[in-house]
């Protein structure tokens, strides 16, 4: 054989092939990590307060904002940056590109107040005057303060009276389905419990006046105390306090305070309600509900793969007919979770929601009450689509229980059930709990199916209450996965939209990458112990 | 050994083994059974239409020859005949008793009625002798008797839309005329001579509230040879067509009240074959014509090469055995009527089906009308019997060409694949075309597996064959943790984050495609001098994948840096108008390329895990045995260890299509949505999936549209079935070769 | 063939005859008894059937789908292939060693008690006790005594052969059979539980298989020699070994084959 120089054998032997495979490794993670990084990066920073800069243009305007980008210009002459600029109620847009050659001047000043309201957004701006009534006077950071924190008291005092209202709406709802429960029966108009229903509903209703009218008055008093604002260009703005979530001074701010700023923000977002279609606030109705899709379709999911699984490795007979419902079993795992979604809203909500409608409330009909997208159907609906991971994990971890573990129990003389109960679950437990957690953590992120068996982007009341029966399984509810599409996709100010996007995403990627880390983990070490053991 | 107690665990272990069975044996096949019933959902698509007969009476010979026209109401309860001399009279459909007797033109006894023209919602021209036209419209409403248990009943009106007084120039053999009941009034007359004449009056309230009636009279030229044999009107009367027993059709504008237009005459059958019958199906657009030879044949004017709009041929419905003389269309949806013989066809223009024929034994059918919803019929025949029938035509658009195949749509130029279900308007025909949909479903899959395929397979072979042990106990767990990313979140990062980016720096992006393998190529190239270095060498243990990652990230970085440069000096410094004027080709901002990436990285981490599994599998000896040869490391896995594992490969590439293809939420947020069939990377498209997620909350329920996407699912579920039954056999192979996987 | 006449046997197989699914049959009518409280070894090439027929005696061939038996097994006066065998009482009565040691992965006492808490038994200063002379007479206890709420998976694997036959005498059973109990041991392990099998003669019956002549040898008081489902010779085992009257045997005992 003919000796080849080095750098064609080099070539010949497939070296560099090697150097290709390791680079297609390399491109897939590097998407991934690039993923990551661009969820983290855009997520972290959304609670950050960032400074104000109030920037004099050449052309003698001023705009105050906060820089979020800077890029080349379209003629790559120079620079310009994108400011969030605020106050949508005066500029009607959130964000504007400013070129830097623009800028005549720039400097942070120190009294620059960021505001977080009710609606219209952010208010950048300094305090001009703190006001009651008509009557303004000059104030100072502090005051406003103090004068939130009064106005903050008032509207938690508020607050215990909407509760009040809503628990009479809910009274009135519920006569009113008595009623119609009564009409549906043909009682006749004198039916002593039409009566009685009748005397409530009047009672309620003037409850109803009464506490609607002390919350209206007081509503109004709250809202006489005002601040005027001056915006970076010298508008002035009268913003009434009420409507103000929180104010502060972001340029005055140190490390700490942000730090402090930051967790603070954290909180709200998880224990707070949403505020401007779901861009602002608190992501807590999306978390709840998210967190009941999961425990209710666990419910569901969990003991109906493992009894399956159990079945299908330990009781059938082993033949083509169990190979064929293996195939098929896998199968299942793979079938478009759309397909499973409108199987939901086929077979679920249109059959059995529709039959339980006809059967137990027909007074109601045509409102649906089970015959419309629900927790429980959606529920059900992903424990349908999650049932043949857990059953696909539960057989392998009994498959993967050597023969001699049954063998041992069985000339123990136990039974197939002790046999089961005793050495074979324990044994297979790491095993089910991944297939559970990796079922979980898809039903987390799936929304396909969901959008079209009961979530919405906003729940009116949440799927568990202290009204009776306290756990409302046909009510609609939020979910994270569909709350970014919602907003990324539907809200009409995708711009201003997307720092919440970004956050709901980072915080779902977080709970998604933690289960299934866990479950591949719990799997990996079940795999060793029954590969290396000792047996 | 207690004896109670072995008892009690027997006991239990029976009823464990009877729970378990029969529970597991319900959820496996419940599982696999209620997939079954979506197919049943869409089943309903392909059923025949029914008709029953729900009652029947007989008229006195006497009577019946009196009658001129028939109607019912919507709920087959009430019907009326008109009798010659103008009087309606109503009866119970359920046995013909009568109830009241109208005569909404006037208790004339000396009118006779020639004919009534029928057309749109119980709309009748009644047709006198004297020359006379009266339009009267029959309403029905329910009603619900609060004093009586809110029991319904129907009741109605008849109203007189419009009167037109005799024509001055004499008696016409024909009339037709049509009244919108408010501003507008057209009739249109044939006299013996065979000249016609228009008359166009025209209603108009100043602001002052002064009504100004202006009327016109024109005599309508004919350029047509043939003897008129058929006349229609749109509603509007603003279009009329002629036909004539030459095969000529004619088609006239009357919207202009001053000026009546000719457009065209039109040589309808190049065997000249008399026409007998046209209307217009709902919606006006369409043009039914009936024929001598009992064709039936739906017509509207398309624009040609020379932008002039020409009356066309678009569909053959099923035709008679004998002369059509009578066509009508339905009132909601693009169904028409015929009557040929004494027998009366339904048959659907989109799908050019036959969907029912009435055809009572032994009777011939005079008259005929159907109901507004089109979900009863009555019918007339020449011995007087009065036959109501109850139809079920759940489904009449729905055939497997309209589903499949090219149809021609009102309106548009040619035939054409669309999808488009719904609109404002009633008179609307649905596009209900899965084709463009399975072609974007393949469309983005095929991008999507171009990218993903080769990072997944030699990523894989990278991982199970070259790398460090330690790297490999790493990378496998990330990559499947990688699986677990939401399918929202690629959507969303790729439809806000990367297509904005891509959309920017396009430049970048083909630059990075020639740069990075030359960058790579040059790197190996370099590298073979620098691998004789003793430490240096030690990298080709199972590092090169990290070596060579600053080189990737570099190519990308020059890329991005150098592409807008590129994009000036060779572009004129944008690609994507380059690309428009140069080849035609549109950018959308959402297009493959994104579809490529988001939804290529949501199927590479299960095509890696499977093939990663799967090439690990093969033996260590085979890989021994190779090195052992003399074969290099590559040679090993080319020649060796890809062959055998090659069934998993294959096996992992059919989950990863599998998933592909009914991937949601990522086509969904990434794509245009626009169901289009354009095989163009720039271009987003419409996939099945994403069109359920769309469509189906707009879905009425048991509606064509709702079955459609019924039956749309059913294709998802059988192509993934099919492919992931095929990879599951294969698993299931190269699993009883190697024991275990 | 040669036959050990036995009186009042505990273990009596008359004819009995064994089909794997698919109908391949693994033993050809074999005719044995073996006698109360002694060994007995099982002796032959791979494949001859003699784990198939040791797993006869407490129906632990039962597991395999479709494999049929003909032929009766009296065990203590008794026929287990009766319908109405309880099998649960059998295998309680039969104890088992396997080849590979499959301790639970519980703890030392929990893997003793098993076969006594699945009978129901909660006593808990039986159980202790139980514990403590199995574990003796397995000559465990001294080893795991402090340590016996550990895993089980912690034992050597001479400790874990030991634990198993420990816990199968917990249950107290009349025969104990065990599967080449040693072939997956060191030498050291394999002679303590050699001897362990020579304290164990004392109140239990024993049938081992092996595949080493010499461990038949030296543990056994009977040795059988099985070739291709048949017994071909029976006999005492210092007989046997030294003068085996049939010409298979020697050439299996000489290592001519096997």
């Amino acid at each position: 054989m003919k000796k080849l120089p080095t750098r064609v054998k080099y070539w010949r032997i497939g070296e560099p092939m090697v150097w290709l495979s390791g680079a297609a490794l390399t491109t897939t993670l590097l998407t991934a990590i690039v993923l990551l990084i661009v969820i983290m990066v855009n997520g972290l920073g959304v609670f950050w307060p960032s400074d104000i800069q109030l920037l004099e243009l050449k052309d003698g305007s001023r705009i105050a904002g906060t820089l979020t980008r800077t890029e080349p210009t379209a003629d790559k002459s120079g620079l310009r940056r994108q400011y969030k600029i605020a106050n949508r109620d005066l500029y009607g847009l959130d964000f504007r590109w400013i070129d830097e050659a623009q800028i005549a001047h720039e400097e942070i000043p120190a009294n620059m107040l960021t505001l977080e309201r009710m609606e219209y957004g952010d208010f950048y701006g300094t305090l001009k005057s703190l006001g009651h009534a008509g009557q303004q006077d000059p104030a100072t950071f502090a005051q406003l303060e103090s004068a939130l924190a009064v106005v903050k008291a008032d509207l938690d005092g508020l607050k215990e009276l909407e509760e009040k209202l809503t628990a009479a709406s809910y009274r009135m709802e519920k006569l009113r389905l008595k009623t119609l429960k009564l009409d549906y029966n043909k009682a006749p108009a004198d039916n002593p419990e039409r009566l009685e229903i009748e005397s409530e509903k009047e009672q309620i209703k003037a409850e109803f006046a009464d506490l609607l009218e002390v919350q209206l008055s007081r509503t109004a008093k709250v809202r006489e105390a005002t601040a005027v604002f001056v915006s970076g260009d010298g508008r002035e703005k009268e913003v009434v306090l009420a409507d103000i979530v929180r104010a502060y001074t972001p340029n005055q701010m140190s490390v700490t305070e942000k730090i402090l700023f930051y967790a603070g923000k954290l909180v709200e977002l998880f224990i707070g309600e949403p505020r401007e279609s779901n861009t602002e606030g608190g992501l807590f109705p999306a978390i709840f509900g998210t967190v009941m899709l999961i425990f209710v379709m666990s419910l569901f999911s969990f003991p109906l793969g493992v009894i399956a699984a159990i079945y299908l490795r330990e009781y059938a007979k082993e033949g083509l007919l169990v190979r064929i419902v293996r195939i098929a079993v896998n199968n299942l795992a793979g079938i478009p979770s759309i397909v499973y979604g409108i199987f939901g809203l086929g077979f679920f909500i249109y059959g059995i929601g529709h039959s339980i409608d006809t059967l137990f409330f027909p007074e109601r009909l045509p409102t649906p009450t089970f015959g419309t997208g629900g927790l429980l159907w959606a529920s059900l609906t992903l424990a349908l689509l999650t049932v043949p991971v857990v059953i696909v994990s539960t057989e392998e971890a009994l498959g993967a229980i050597p023969r001699e573990m049954r063998e041992g129990s069985y000339a123990l003389g136990s039974t197939k059930f002790q046999t089961l109960v005793r050495i074979l679950l324990p044994m297979a437990s790491p095993g089910i709990m991944t297939g559970l957690i990796l079922a979980m953590a898809r039903a987390a992120g799936e929304v396909a199916p969901l959008m079209i068996t009961g979530v919405v982007k906003l729940a009116p009341a949440l799927p568990i209450d202290g009204n009776f029966p306290f756990l409302h399984l046909d009510r609609k509810f939020m979910h994270l996965g569909f709350h970014i599409y919602d907003i990324g996709f539907q809200s009409p100010n995708v711009e201003a939209a997307k720092p919440m996007v970004f956050v709901t995403t980072l915080l779902l990627v977080l709970i998604v990458l933690v289960m299934s880390s866990v479950a591949i983990r719990l799997r990996n070490k079940m795999k060793k112990r029954y590969t290396f053991g000792t047996f | 050994m207690n004896p109670a107690f072995l008892k009690k665990v027997k006991r239990n272990d029976r009823l464990a083994r009877w729970v378990i069975t029969i529970g597991g044996m319900a959820i496996i096949f419940s599982v696999i059974f209620i997939l079954i019933l979506i197919a049943r959902v869409s089943l309903p698509l392909f059923l025949s239409p029914e008709k029953a007969l729900r009652a029947d009476f007989q008229l006195e010979q006497a009577q019946a020859q009196q009658v001129a026209t028939l109607g019912v109401d919507e709920y087959l309860e009430t019907g009326y005949l008109v009798d010659r001399t103008g009087r309606f009279d109503f009866f119970t459909v359920a046995d013909g008793s009568p109830l009241d007797s109208v005569a909404p033109a006037g208790e004339d006894t000396q009118r006779r009625l020639l004919t009534v023209d029928s057309y749109g919602r119980l709309n009748h021209a009644l047709i006198w002798d004297d020359g006379s036209i009266s339009i009267v419209q029959v309403k029905f409403f329910p009603f619900f008797d609060a004093q009586n248990n809110n029991q319904r009943s129907i009741r109605h009106r008849v109203e007189v839309l419009g009167e037109f007084p005799a024509p001055e120039s004499g008696m016409p053999v024909r009339s037709l005329a049509r009244s919108d009941g408010e501003e507008r009034q057209v009739r249109v007359d044939l006299f013996a001579d065979g000249h016609l004449q228009a008359t166009l009056q025209q209603r108009e309230e100043s602001f002052l509230g002064d009504v100004e009636v202006t009327e016109e009279t024109h005599t309508l030229s004919r350029k047509s040879a043939g003897a008129v044999t058929a006349l229609t009107m749109s509603h509007n009367g603003n279009q009329l067509y002629i036909a004539t027993d030459a095969g000529e059709i004619e088609r006239w504008d009357l919207s202009d009240s001053e000026d009546p237009v000719l457009l065209e005459v039109v040589h309808a059958f190049a065997d000249q074959r008399k026409i007998t019958a046209l209307d217009l199906v709902f919606g006006d657009v369409s043009l039914i014509v009936g024929d001598a030879r009992g064709e039936l044949t739906t017509w509207f004017p398309v624009r040609d090469e020379e932008g002039v709009w020409k009356l066309t041929r678009i569909h053959q419905l099923p035709g008679h055995n004998a002369a059509i003389d009578y066509v009508s269309p339905t009132l909601h949806d693009k169904s028409v009527l015929s009557r040929a013989d004494g027998r009366v066809q339904i048959s659907h223009m989109t799908s050019e089906r036959l969907l029912l024929t009435i055809d009572p034994p032994g009777e011939k059918i005079a008259t005929y009308a159907l109901s507004t919803r089109g979900n009863g019929l009555i019918t007339l025949s020449e011995s007087g019997r009065v036959d109501s029938w109850e139809l079920d035509i759940p489904h009449p658009e729905i055939s497997a060409k309209t589903l499949f195949g090219k149809v021609w749509y009102e309106g548009y130029a040619e035939p054409s694949w669309s999808w488009q279900s719904s609109s404002g308007t009633d008179d609307y025909e649905p596009k209900l075309s899965l084709t463009p949909l399975i072609f974007g479903t393949l469309k983005g899959t095929f991008y999507a597996m171009l990218f993903a395929l080769p990072l997944a397979i030699f990523g894989a072979i990278y991982t199970s064959q070259f790398a460090r042990p330690r790297f490999k106990g790493i990378i496998k767990p990330a990559v499947e943790v990688m699986a677990a990313i939401p399918t929202v979140i690629i959507g969303f990062l790729a439809a806000l984050w990367l297509a904005p980016l891509i959309e920017r720096s396009l430049g970048s992006l083909f630059l990075s495609m020639i740069l990075v393998p030359a960058a790579l190529m040059i790197s190996i190239a370099l590298w073979q001098a620098a691998r004789k270095i003793d430490p240096l060498k030690r990298v080709e243990r199972g590092f090169e994948f990290l070596a060579v990652a600053p080189v990737l990230v570099m190519a990308v970085a020059i890329a991005s840096v150098l592409g807008s440069g590129v994009e000036s000096w060779l572009f004129a410094g944008d690609l994507k108008q380059w690309l428009f004027t140069e080849t035609g080709n549109r950018y959308d901002q959402r297009n493959c390329i994104i579809i490529a990436f988001a939804m290529g990285f949501a199927v590479i981490p299960i095509i890696f895990t499977i093939a990663e599994d799967s090439l690990s599998n093969v033996p260590p000896s085979l890989r021994a045995a190779s090195l052992a040869l003399g074969a290099s490391r590559w040679q090993t896995v080319w020649r060796v260890i890809l062959p055998s594992a090659s069934p998993g490969i294959f096996a992992g590439t059919m989950i990863g299509f599998g998933r592909a293809v009914g991937e949601t939420m990522i086509v969904l947020m990434a794509t245009g949505n626009t169901a289009i069939m354009d095989l163009s990377i720039f271009n987003g498209m419409r996939p099945l999936s994403a069109n359920i997620a769309v469509e189906i909350p707009e879905a009425p329920v048991d509606g064509s549209l709702y079955r459609t996407l019924f039956l749309s699912a059913v294709i998802l579920f059988v192509m993934t079935f099919v492919v992931n039954t095929i990879a599951e056999v294969v698993r299931q192979r190269l699993r009883a070769k190697y024991g275990r996987f | 063939m040669a036959k050990l006449e036995i009186e009042n046997p505990i273990v009596q197989v008359n004819n009995l005859k064994f089909y794997y699914p698919g109908n391949a049959r693994a033993l050809h009518g074999i005719d044995i008894a073996f006698p109360e409280k002694q060994v007995t070894a099982l002796i032959g090439p791979s494949g001859c059937g003699k784990s198939t027929l040791l797993r006869c005696f407490n129906r632990m061939n039962d597991l395999i789908d479709g494999c049929r038996v003909e032929g009766d097994v009296i065990i203590d006066g008794e026929n287990i292939y009766n319908r109405n065998t309880d099998i649960i009482e059998l295998r309680r009565k039969v104890g088992m060693v396997f080849q590979k040691s499959n301790p639970f992965p519980k703890s030392i006492y929990e893997n003793v008690i098993y076969g006594l808490r699945i009978a129901g038994e909660k006593d808990r200063s039986l159980l202790d006790e139980r514990v403590e002379t199995s574990l003796k007479g397995a000559a465990l206890w001294d080893e795991v005594k402090e340590r016996l709420h550990e895993s089980a998976l912690g034992l050597s694997g001479g400790q874990m052969q030991r634990l198993c036959i420990a816990r199968a005498i917990a249950v107290n059973p009349k025969v104990i059979l065990m599967d080449e109990p040693c072939s997956a041991l060191d030498p050291k392990s394999t002679a303590r539980v050699e001897d362990l099998i020579g304290e164990l003669r004392e109140d239990f019956t024993i049938i081992i298989v092996t595949h080493n002549m010499q461990q038949a040898a030296r543990v056994s008081d009977n040795t059988a020699f099985l070739f291709e489902g048949n017994l071909i010779e029976y006999g005492l085992t210092d007989q046997l070994f030294v003068k085996p009257r049939n010409k298979q045997t020697e050439d299996y005992i000489t290592g001519r084959f096997g």
